[in-house]
């Protein structure tokens, strides 16, 4: 997994490539849980790239869209493809989340 | 402590591991169980099923089952042929009772970080039963 931040306006963007899983769940957390207590509470995880997720990397984005909305700030997901769609979708994490079908999208929203 | 992977092979086909609790070793797992599907001709869809459900089980078995005590193994065993993937995980721990865990799936449990495992683990197979004591799961994918 490679994960790229950069600012878009407000909000940082997180674009997570290749897969989340048990072993790169960690530096997710780093990544998102850091950019949070930085104060970068306006967030918008890309997924475009991301071919995996498992129930630990899925806790993580949970972890951190609590603690961003706890501050007053958002935890958006842009583009997911289908395999990670689905399983927002059978997890319902798709009623948590705010889900957009690019980035462009999530930012516009903000 | 258990050494590196021990592996034997059966002759009816069965593949079968012993792990360290290390979840370095899943990764590992995982290529070499899909390698195996890939030459048999399953699809993107059912690589995608099999190796989530098969990360949910060995995280289970190692975090939640072993502890992540390093003194302990997990036993992964695996049939693959052109019709369906069978795949059993074992791990050394007191066991637990499936039928317990929240519904993660709830409104009221939406916003917990864990319990997502089982449930994956049964949506993205075909058969999922755990043993009467819960330490060992069977998982079955139909190609």
């Amino acid at each position: 997994m490679e994960i790229q931040t950069r600012r878009e306006g407000s909000c940082r963007v997180v674009q997570i490539s290749g897969s989340a899983d048990i072993n790169s769940s960690a530096a997710l957390r780093e990544t998102l849980l850091g950019a949070v207590e930085g104060g970068d509470t306006h967030i918008v995880c890309d997924l475009g790239e991301t071919d995996f997720i498992c129930s630990d990397a899925l806790g993580v984005l949970i972890t951190a869209y609590l603690k961003a909305r706890g501050r007053g700030g958002f935890l958006h997901l842009a583009s997911p493809r289908d395999h990670l769609a689905e399983i927002l979708e059978t997890t319902r994490l798709d009623r948590l989340f705010s889900i957009y079908p690019d980035v462009h999208a999530a930012l516009s929203s903000c | 402590m258990p050494d590196a992977v021990r592996q034997t092979d059966d002759a009816d086909g069965w593949v079968c591991k012993d792990l360290p609790t290390d979840l370095g070793a899943v990764r590992e797992t995982e290529r070499e169980v899909l390698a195996r599907l890939r030459t048999l001709g399953y699809d993107d869809d059912q690589l995608f099923a099999v190796r989530l459900a098969l990360e949910e089980a060995l995280v289970n078995a190692m975090k939640h089952g072993n502890r992540l005590d390093p003194d302990l193994s997990v036993r992964v065993a695996y049939l693959a042929t052109a019709e369906r993937v069978e795949i059993r995980v074992a791990d050394q721990g007191p066991g637990f009772k499936p039928d317990r865990v929240p519904d993660p799936t709830a409104d009221e449990n939406l916003e917990r970080p864990c319990g997502r495992g089982i449930m994956l683990m049964r949506c993205y197979m075909d058969e999922v039963a755990f043993s009467e004591s819960g330490n060992e799961v069977a998982m079955v994918k139909y190609r």
